[in-house]
């Protein structure tokens, strides 16, 4: 139940912060949360092992993505007219991320965001794709799922992220937050459409539903997190009128599709046992697995959320390690 | 209620700092000498000291139990408060409860356990939980060297784009080798590909200029830096057309403007100092809020700093007597006085005939950098004109410069950042549509690139610094930041709404302001004020506040 001093003065600040950016008319003062949100730039000389470089993949949505590539040790300085050099081992996979916030908050370049890729990296001996997709409410569904769409279509034509052992490119989907909720549905929309995705990493993945389950009555602003404030970010998300049953926040709801019989990725899915929407992270591993999906859950019963944010607790440790063995799996 | 556990930092600092495993800026200098740092928090980028970091705790509990109890007091909090340097959390923080109205309770002995539901003393404060192992997680802020960053933002996809990046790079690095035979072959490879690279955007619109300014190296040698000069005129013009085709000149001023304003509140004599004139396009709007501000107008003095104009005009005149008409027909009492000095180096205090009763406003667009090269006198340029602004002691110095590290030793890591800087810069040019504005500021910017790349010596004058380099120097130079807030964040943001294409972003820095393409800072505003003593420490609790 006691999280360290650092992480609970870190968390308190957000929670903050974002009740100063949440109008109770649904708008949201995207001029301060722009000022107030702390960013990195990207940064192509390594630091640690990694360097990274934004690419403007669509023009039109003005979608940026950030790259992170683990600097090799015969050229401990890239040179920069090889950003995009091809990787060369035999199987290298890309972790395409989705970072969390709500649908709100946060982006690709945000320092709590630019450092979990960075650990990624090196954890999942990766490339790493952050995609700054569209935010809520200024833009709600599916633009946030057709950017996660283009950015997968970008990588997955990209010549210098193929591995050599079938020259394709290896795709894994990662998330935290609405970045789980983001990467279930860019995954079902490739598989059908023929684009292999090799494994979901879904980090307390954001859904709900219209009904308040009993996690949410028992947790509600326990934990940093009320049911208040879920329920203003799904209003921004959803399209005007639509309820938390849309397919969207709810997948397995009364509005969702079965994935009996659909080829799907292997999922791992991290659930924060102090989480107020933990019941509805479980209906989601359950629905996988009554579709007859293959699906890890990782229950920290301890857990807050955002604590994969910052490595001074057990639960990060452990969670690393098994995203690290989930996509090494494939090697 | 969420217990925290506040035993388990270790008070010592270690000196390996390896939390930080992000390209986070560099600490503010202020902070050199201090230690402890909450090297986690840091790499989130907050930079508040461990030994803090229970207050902090403690102010945020005191603020979220205020909010419960009168959320309407709350928003009214969220909507008008200006808001400072929030990489400082404790001062942020402390800020928001100074304007929030304080609860009279005091924090509860007794809290609720959240599973239990029972009332347990509340322990948080003393607990020394150490089952978790608790390694390196402060860091030291010594006198570390600026991290080495190169940011590059790219659309970049043709492989001939990236063969002329290769090529441009490798025939850089033969010049900074000296192997001037295998630079020149490269030169012609060059150009011979540039007929077949897509030049309209990115790497292959700007890589022209920098064979030009590679040749102009080689052939004409590093003296040859008349091309930077052109002549003043020439350069007023391109100046204006850069100033119309893009928003980086309009953010200076409006940025620098909005400090100043508010630095001269409640003074009625105030004497502004412009280190580089040009056609006065900052002022009218700086004439025209005073003119407007409740309470009237102050007496405005303007000093305009410019080059002598040849052929016997007065340009600087000329200038100041349309900013004069203008002042006139919205009743603000105003004087003009040119200073015409080919160097900002030649200038002295004496010229400017600050009195000592004005407020005075010290403002430099792009200005300072030019003072960074030194020949061998005793003191660089640029510490000398420090000195002196500092004994006219300004009311605020308004600092904007190039974000960019283009005053390097090597030539090739020179040449590889101004290679990023300037085609991301160019990339934002693209949605420019006007012309002749376009094309003169792409000839503008052009000059820029051919002075880093070809000129040396006192021929160099363009030589850029990021931000944290400023810093550095000037509060070494005994001045303190006056931090830039949300207000002026949200005006700036806002104008580039209206005036420009999407893809410029306005960015927070640790109390400055930046603008970029896309995620790319590219200019650096700031707000300086002297410091009356000897330089502090670190920045004394209430430096948001001008005046």
């Amino acid at each position: 139940m006691v999280v360290p001093l650092n992480t609970w003065v870190l968390i308190s600040n957000f929670k903050l912060a974002y009740n100063l950016l949440r109008r109770p008319d649904g708008t949201f003062n995207r001029h301060l949360a722009e000022f107030l949100d702390r960013k990195v730039p990207a940064n192509a000389i390594p630091v640690d092992g990694v360097f990274s470089f934004d690419v403007l993949i669509d023009r039109g949505t003005s979608l940026l993505s950030r790259i992170y590539r683990p600097a090799t040790a015969e050229e401990p300085l890239p040179n920069v007219a090889e950003l995009e050099k091809p990787v060369t081992d035999e199987v290298v996979p890309v972790v395409i991320f989705f970072h969390g916030g709500s649908f709100a908050h946060s982006s690709a370049n945000s320092a709590i965001y630019d450092t979990l890729c960075r650990r990624l990296v090196g954890l999942c001996k990766a490339v790493v794709v952050s995609v700054n997709y569209r935010r809520a409410p200024e833009n709600r569904y599916p633009c946030a799922y057709d950017d996660g769409w283009t950015a997968l279509k970008w990588v997955n034509s990209r010549p210098w992220l193929q591995s050599k052992k079938d020259s394709k490119v290896h795709i894994y989907l990662a998330g935290d937050s609405s970045g789980g909720n983001i990467v279930h549905h860019v995954a079902l929309r490739a598989m059908e459409s023929g684009i292999d995705v090799l494994g979901n990493i879904l980090l307390n993945p954001m859904f709900g539903g219209q009904e308040r389950t009993e996690s949410e009555e028992r947790l509600d602003g326990k934990y940093f997190v009320t049911l208040r404030d879920r329920d203003w970010y799904w209003r921004a998300y959803l399209p005007e009128g639509e309820n938390r049953d849309h397919h969207a926040c709810n997948p397995f709801g009364p509005n969702g599709r079965s994935l009996e019989g659909i080829r799907f990725p292997k999922s791992l899915v991290v659930v924060a046992g102090l989480d107020l929407i933990q019941d509805w992270q479980l209906a989601y591993v359950e629905g996988l697995k009554k579709a007859g999906q293959e699906v890890k859950l990782l229950y920290m019963e301890q857990a807050t959320i955002g604590f994969y944010l910052l490595p001074n607790n057990n639960h990060f440790h452990t969670i690393m390690d098994e995203i690290s063995k989930f996509v090494a799996s494939d090697c | 209620m969420v217990l925290y556990d506040s035993g388990r930092l270790a008070g010592s600092c270690s000196g390996s700092g390896s939390s930080s495993s992000s390209s986070s800026k560099p600490p503010p200098p202020s902070l050199q000498k201090q230690q402890d740092i909450d090297g986690l928090l840091a790499g989130a980028g907050y930079k508040v000291r461990s030994s803090e970091l229970r207050k902090v705790a403690q102010r945020l509990e005191r603020l979220e139990t205020a909010m419960v109890n009168s959320p309407a007091d709350f928003s009214q909090l969220a909507s008008d408060t200006i808001h400072y340097n929030p990489s400082d959390l404790a001062s942020w923080v402390d800020s928001l409860l100074s304007e929030f109205a304080q609860p009279p309770t005091c924090p509860s002995e007794f809290i609720m356990d959240p599973v239990t539901n029972q009332t347990v003393v509340n322990d948080a404060w003393t607990t020394t939980n150490s089952n978790m192992p608790q390694v390196h997680q402060n860091i030291c802020y010594e006198q570390q060297s600026l991290n080495n960053q190169l940011t590059v933002v790219t659309a970049m996809e043709e492989d001939s784009g990236i063969r002329l990046v290769h090529m441009l790079l490798t025939c850089a690095e033969c010049v900074q080798r000296g192997d001037i035979s295998l630079a020149t072959s490269f030169l012609e490879d060059m150009q011979g590909l540039l007929t077949r690279v897509n030049t309209v955007c990115g790497i292959g619109k700007v890589a022209g200029h920098f064979i030009d300014a590679l040749s102009r190296r080689i052939f004409q040698g590093i003296g040859g830096g008349s091309i930077s000069g052109g002549s003043a005129y020439e350069n007023e013009i391109l100046y204006h057309h850069f100033y119309e085709a893009c928003p980086y000149l309009k953010f200076a001023h409006f940025t620098a403007n909005q400090a100043i304003l508010e630095a001269f509140d409640g003074h009625d004599c105030v004497h502004v100092v412009d280190f580089n004139l040009m056609h006065g396009l900052q002022w009218p709007a700086l004439i025209q809020a005073l003119a407007l501000r409740p309470g009237g107008p102050p007496l405005l003095r303007l000093t305009g700093i410019g080059p002598p104009s040849p052929d016997g005009r007065d340009s600087l005149r000329e200038i100041g007597l349309r900013l004069a008409e203008l002042a006139r027909s919205v009743n603000v009492r105003f004087a003009f006085r040119g200073v015409a000095a080919s160097r900002l180096e030649d200038v002295k205090p004496w010229m400017l005939q600050v009195n000592p009763k004005e407020s005075v406003a010290v403002n430099s667009i792009m200005q300072l950098h030019r003072l960074l090269g030194s020949d061998s006198n005793l003191n660089s340029p640029i510490e000398t004109v420090l000195s002196w602004i500092r004994s006219l002691n300004p009311k605020i110095m308004t600092v904007v410069e190039q974000e960019a590290n283009h005053n390097q030793p090597g030539f090739l890591d020179r040449f590889t950042e101004a290679l990023h800087y300037y085609s991301t810069m160019f990339d934002s040019l693209e949605a420019c549509t006007v012309q002749p504005d376009k094309a003169l500021a792409e000839i503008h910017i052009q000059r820029e690139i051919t002075n880093v790349v070809s000129c040396e010596g006192s021929a160099r004058v363009e030589r850029h610094q990021p931000l944290a380099k400023w810093r550095t120097r000037l509060s070494g130079a005994g001045f303190r930041p006056l931090h830039l807030g949300s207000n002026a964040y949200k005006q700036a943001s806002m104008l580039l709404t209206l005036f420009s294409a999407e893809g410029y972003v306005v960015e927070e820095n640790d109390g400055c302001l930046t603008l970029g393409w896309h995620s790319r800072p590219l200019i650096a505003a700031s707000a300086w004020q002297a410091v009356s003593d000897a330089p502090a420490e670190f920045p004394a609790p209430d430096t948001h506040r001008p005046g």
